[in-house]
């Protein structure tokens, strides 16, 4: 066991990757550590000469595919979709899976600015000896560009516009001039970039539409099944729990069932048996918030109420996530309340809860 | 000698399989071309290649005088039947059907039914799908799509997909696609998907008593044409038949099998078509899951097919205002390729380009997808029919139904009084209401809009000859008056939006007994009702709605489904209510009074609904103390509740009084007046409180103001007829303290009745006086 808190994805999953390596047999493109197939095969799971290999993601199988296939071709991945949908994740797996080499990150932030991007100066290296390719600071972009491996680029419209369209002539003329130097890094086969971003939330900028259309968008959407998300949130709840010392009640799966049958009505649009069409608040009601609805449920049971989480101890919480706007979401949950949860026996104790709220 | 014969297992609707077909015939020059068809209707068989015949269309037949039972059998321009057809009769060959006779799948069609009627009952949520719109194929095995419908997992529901399934696909489609239709090196195709059936047709040991029968008859008839023809003879049929049909089977064997057929007169024509019904998705079972897809095809063979997709992509999302650049056309295209490399596919599908069209184009936004792809998957087109095809079976129903009901088409205007509670006057109005449907205005109804609460319906007949050629035209939506009228009123429903109108649409549906299509009005209602917050809208389908519930009761509806429905958009509308009557000009303000009277009304009348009465008179209520409610709007609110014993006379006149001061805006104090009073001046003759108030606001006002609305007290008080204006006048001036028109209980009137009694009696028994 390391101490270090959590590896790589090349690391950790090593064993899958050397199996994968070990029994390809289909064509793999000039750079690749793996081909497209097996690439599909590390991230949806499956066998390789008798290895086992875990799913990394699970949901649509096309959508992994059309991000692969975007990657075999020059053009740069964009991965979007609102907050905990498994963007980085992918784009973390796939970079291990095709370069063997997840590292190469850029987390794009509001105060990133091109010497991040592009390349910076040893200044001291600078004053000594004036411009030279030995006095350049590679970023990660650079790198990928010189080894021929994929570069990821974190929450992207969260960097400001202009230093985005950096990217422009990178990913159109793979080449980063150098006009300091009269020089260029040409990017090796096997370089591309992975973007992932987030076109719903509040402090991001928009790309722009020539920075847009270079890049291949996948949408990733929220989890399809409803067990499958009562897994994943469950599951983290449970971590949580333990790293925050909280006790965690028995009923919690039970909870998490009803609150997350809430959660994806009013995120859907629709009743869980398709009878009723609703409508839908502007908060996007995510996997990662019911998560947190939960925690603070828990936390109020263990502090509050004696341990027991009940529906009192989410409902403060539930009306936190679903109500964003004050009028138009206010009108929208008791729509819900009074058309679809008032007829539901077992929900009567959200019912009256949540309308105790509103 | 007998004549050879070959066998060619088509994929029914594959433009790939059509053009195999194609080669193939010219290279055998058969001198007799068998078809896959009901064998008594080969005479109809050469119209199909006539110049005037613009597929899609379909075959129709149905026993004579019942077009309800029609079956049909649709033919797309891409149909290898169809292709098959064109090419016997450009080479002048003949050609005919081999399948069993209609009568067979008829009777079979009749069962299907029952047996849906019967899964209906077990799944009454179940919306049911359009009963014309299921050909006789709807079950049939080699379509793949059985296993779609119905989620089995068994090979003869699907045997293309078991063969997919094998060559390591996850669809059947795909797999056909790419082997048959869209593999750019003809071989020997017909003989390995035979040998691919034979294989798989090996494990099936139960065939239907259905699929023997038919391919019993196929076979007699083939052995037929064999014997007697001179050169070779090509069978088209569907390629799960091939190896069946390739057997040798006793002909007598054969014969038995085919023993109780059924004897009845059928009706047969063609009737035009549109190709958003060759679709799985429209309920055609033998369909395709993309119709606009296969016509591409088979109209752009060449290499550029995938090309020639991608620039009808970017031209229908430009014409939805979407910028596409040309080089993102080259890039849409280039990533399906890949996708297509990725997946081990030989070329883009529809569904590789469908991906690259929405990551390079849509910007990953699935929902931009969704709007082009109905029109560019499903196509719009619309099937033609010469003028000289057999008399189509609407006129035939309509002049059955004509003679059933009495009625003789005249065209000099006649009136007729119905008197719905008898038979024949609700066949009579229903028939009217469904060629009404049908824009032939036979009968124009007199005393139209809410008449649903009597029993009369009086109409004005007239007929005009075109009539009969507007009638016809409805063939598309179906092949009897009934089904017809339900198909079309389906899709008028599809082109509605306003709540309102559809509950309209609803209540006419269910008046022209189409329970067909209301059910799938409520349905969209239910939808729709959903995703409105337009309260006016909610509350402008309430009285339509409630019109139903109360009168619509005996008719073959989900009364349940609908009430619960009524309850919805009426609980919607009242948590809306507050929100939706603040900040409106004078037309709103207006339009709005009166969906709240309406509604109101509706409301009302069902109440019988536990719980939406209070929390509609409480919104009432709500609009009433809000101060920032339009006036007019809080003047009939507070009306209803005053009718309603919900607001006591005392609490009205404060009320009128506060609204009706000095401090308020006179527009405002009129408007609120207006909206009380307005068609309900007669309760100033009875409520001497209220009137106190009034005329005190009125004496308050000052001389200009006075004339400023004098228009509006005369519209107030025009709705008085004269002797309650003079008893007003009375009431005002003094003459008549109380109006002279309230009784009062006299506190001993019992003792009084008593005597009274008692002389009566005595008078009656003719006791003489004491």
């Amino acid at each position: 066991m390391s101490d270090t808190l959590r590896r790589p994805a090349e690391i950790t999953y090593a064993a899958e990757i050397e199996a994968l390596k070990a029994s390809d047999s289909h064509p793999k493109p000039q750079g690749w550590v793996l081909s497209p197939q097996a690439v599909m095969t590390y991230l949806m799971g499956g066998t390789a000469g008798g290895t086992e290999i875990s799913a990394k993601y699970v949901g649509n199988r096309r959508l992994i595919e059309t991000a692969v296939a975007t990657l075999a071709t020059d053009r740069a991945l964009l991965l979007l979709g609102v907050p905990g949908t498994a963007k980085s994740w992918v784009s973390e797996h796939l970079a291990a899976a095709i370069s063997g080499k997840s590292t190469l990150v850029i987390q794009c932030t509001a105060g990133t600015d091109e010497n991040q991007v592009r390349y910076g100066w040893n200044y001291a290296q600078l004053l000594a000896h004036g411009p030279s390719r030995e006095a350049l600071v590679p970023t990660p972009l650079f790198r990928a560009m010189e080894s021929g491996s994929l570069c990821r680029l974190e929450e992207l419209t969260r960097m400001g516009s202009d230093v985005q369209d950096t990217l422009i002539t990178v990913l159109s003329e793979k080449m980063l001039p150098i006009p300091e130097l009269n020089d260029a890094v040409f990017a090796n086969r096997g370089f591309n970039v992975i973007a992932t971003a987030n076109d719903r939330d509040k402090g991001v900028n928009e790309l722009s539409a020539a920075l847009k259309r270079r890049f291949n968008v996948v949408v990733l959407p929220l989890p399809d099944d409803m067990n499958e998300e009562i897994a994943i949130v469950t599951k983290r709840v449970a971590e949580m729990a333990v790293s925050l010392d909280l006790p965690a009640p028995k009923n919690v799966a039970d909870e998490v069932k009803r609150l997350l049958a809430i959660f994806r009505e009013l995120r859907s649009g629709e009743t869980l048996d398709g009878k009723t069409t609703l409508k839908r608040p502007s908060g996007n009601l995510s996997t990662a918030e019911a998560i947190a609805v939960t925690v603070g449920g828990l936390s109020h049971a263990a502090f509050f109420n004696k341990g027991d989480l009940t529906a009192e101890s989410l409902a403060p919480n539930v009306i936190g996530a679903v109500v964003k706007d004050p009028v138009q979401d206010k009108v929208v949950l008791e729509e819900y309340l009074e058309t679809v949860l008032k007829k539901r026996r077992d929900y009567s104790d959200y019912y009256q809860a949540l309308t105790e709220l509103v | 000698m007998a004549a050879s014969v070959s066998y060619f297992g088509i994929r029914h609707h594959g433009p790939g399989s059509a053009r195999r077909l194609l080669e193939a015939l010219d290279e055998l020059q058969p001198q007799e071309v068998l078809i896959e068809g009901p064998a008594d209707l080969s005479h109809l068989l050469p119209m199909l290649a006539s110049s005037s015949m613009k597929p899609p269309v379909a075959l129709l037949a149905y026993p004579a005088g019942m077009p309800e039972l029609s079956v049909f059998w649709p033919f797309a321009e891409y149909s290898p039947e169809y292709q098959a057809v064109c090419w016997a009769v450009r080479n002048s060959v003949p050609v005919r059907f081999i399948d069993l006779p209609v009568p067979w799948r008829v009777e079979m069609h009749v069962e299907e039914e029952a047996a849906d009627a019967e899964a209906d009952v077990e799944d009454g949520a179940e919306m049911e799908t359009a009963p014309e719109a299921k050909g006789p194929e709807a079950k049939d095995p080699e379509t793949g799509a059985t296993a779609e419908l119905s989620g089995e997992s068994d090979i003869s529901a699907d045997p293309i997909g078991a063969l997919a399934e094998a060559a390591g696909y996850e669809d059947g489609e795909s797999w056909w696609q790419d082997v048959i239709e869209e593999n750019p090196a003809p071989g020997p195709v017909f003989e390995a998907v035979e040998m691919a059936m034979a294989a798989l047709r090996e494990c099936e040991v139960e065939l239907g008593d259905r699929e023997a029968a038919r391919e019993a008859h196929m076979r007699l008839e083939i052995a037929k044409s064999a014997k007697a023809g001179e050169g070779p003879v090509a069978v088209v049929c569907g390629a799960w038949h091939v190896p069946a049909l390739k057997a040798k089977h006793a002909a007598k064997d054969d014969r038995a099998l085919l023993k109780g057929a059924v004897k009845q007169k059928i009706s047969a024509t063609w009737a035009p078509w549109t190709s958003p019904r060759l679709a799985f998705a429209s309920g055609y079972g033998a369909g395709v899951a993309a119709p606009g897809w296969n016509l591409h095809l088979w109209r752009t063979p060449g290499p550029d097919k995938t090309t020639r997709w991608v620039a009808r992509i970017a031209r229908a999302l430009r014409e939805k205002g979407h910028i596409v650049s040309t080089a993102s056309l080259i890039e849409t295209e280039r990533l399906a390729v890949t996708l297509a490399a990725v997946r081990q596919r030989p070329q883009p599908g529809y569904e590789e380009l469908r991906e690259a069209a929405v990551s390079c184009l849509c910007f990953g936004n699935g929902l931009v997808w969704e709007i082009i792809s109905t029109e560019l998957l499903l196509g719009s087109e619309t099937g033609e029919i010469p003028d000289d095809v057999p008399m189509a079976p609407l006129l035939e129903d309509l002049q059955r139904q004509q003679k059933k009901a009495r009625l003789k088409p005249e065209a000099l205007e006649r009136e007729l009084s119905l008197d719905l509670r008898s038979d024949s006057g609700l066949f009579r109005s229903t028939l009217l209401h469904r060629l009404d449907i049908l824009s032939v205005r036979w009968g124009r109804q007199l005393d139209a809009g809410r008449s649903r609460g009597t029993f009369r319906e009086r109409w004005m007949l007239a007929w005009q000859p075109e009539f009969a050629v507007q009638l016809v035209e409805n063939l598309i939506y179906g092949a009897s008056l009934e089904q017809a009228a339900s198909g079309r009123m389906k899709t008028r429903l599809q082109e509605v939006h306003e709540l309102g109108q559809l509950a309209d649409l609803v209540l006419n549906a269910m008046t022209a007994q189409l329970p067909d299509a209301a059910r799938n009005g409520v349905k969209l209602l239910g939808d729709r009702a959903g995703q409105t917050s337009d309260c006016s809208e909610l509350l402008a389908a309430l009285p339509a709605l409630s019109d139903v519930l109360r009168y619509g009761a005996a008719r073959e509806v989900d009364t349940d489904q609908l009430g619960s429905l009524f309850e919805r958009i009426a609980t919607q509308a009242s948590l809306s209510l507050t929100y939706a009557v603040r900040g409106l000009d004078a037309e709103a303000s207006e339009a709005m009074r009166n969906h709240i009277q309406a509604a109101d009304n509706a409301i009302r009348l069902l109440d019988d609904r536990p719980g939406l009465l209070e929390s509609w008179q409480h919104a009432l209520r709500a609009i009433v103390d809000e101060p920032q409610a339009n006036r007019l709007v809080s003047g009939l609110c507070a009306r209803l509740l005053y009718e309603a014993d919900l607001l006591s006379s005392e609490e009205a006149v404060d009320l009128l009084s506060r609204m009706l001061s000095p401090g308020t805006e006179i527009g405002d104090a009129a408007a609120f007046f207006a909206g009380f009073l307005e068609g309900a001046g007669q309760r100033l003759l009875y409520d001497e409180g209220l009137r106190g108030c009034v005329d005190g606001w009125l004496m308050s006002l000052e001389e200009e103001a006075f004339t400023e609305h004098l228009p509006l007290f005369r519209r107030v008080f025009s709705q008085m007829d004269k002797s309650e204006r003079r008893r007003l006048m009375d009431a005002l001036f003094g003459r008549s303290r109380s109006g002279g028109t309230r009784l009062v209980l006299t506190p001993d009137g019992d003792a009084r009745w008593q005597a009274h009694f008692k002389i009566v009696t005595r008078l009656l028994t003719g006791e003489s006086h004491g």
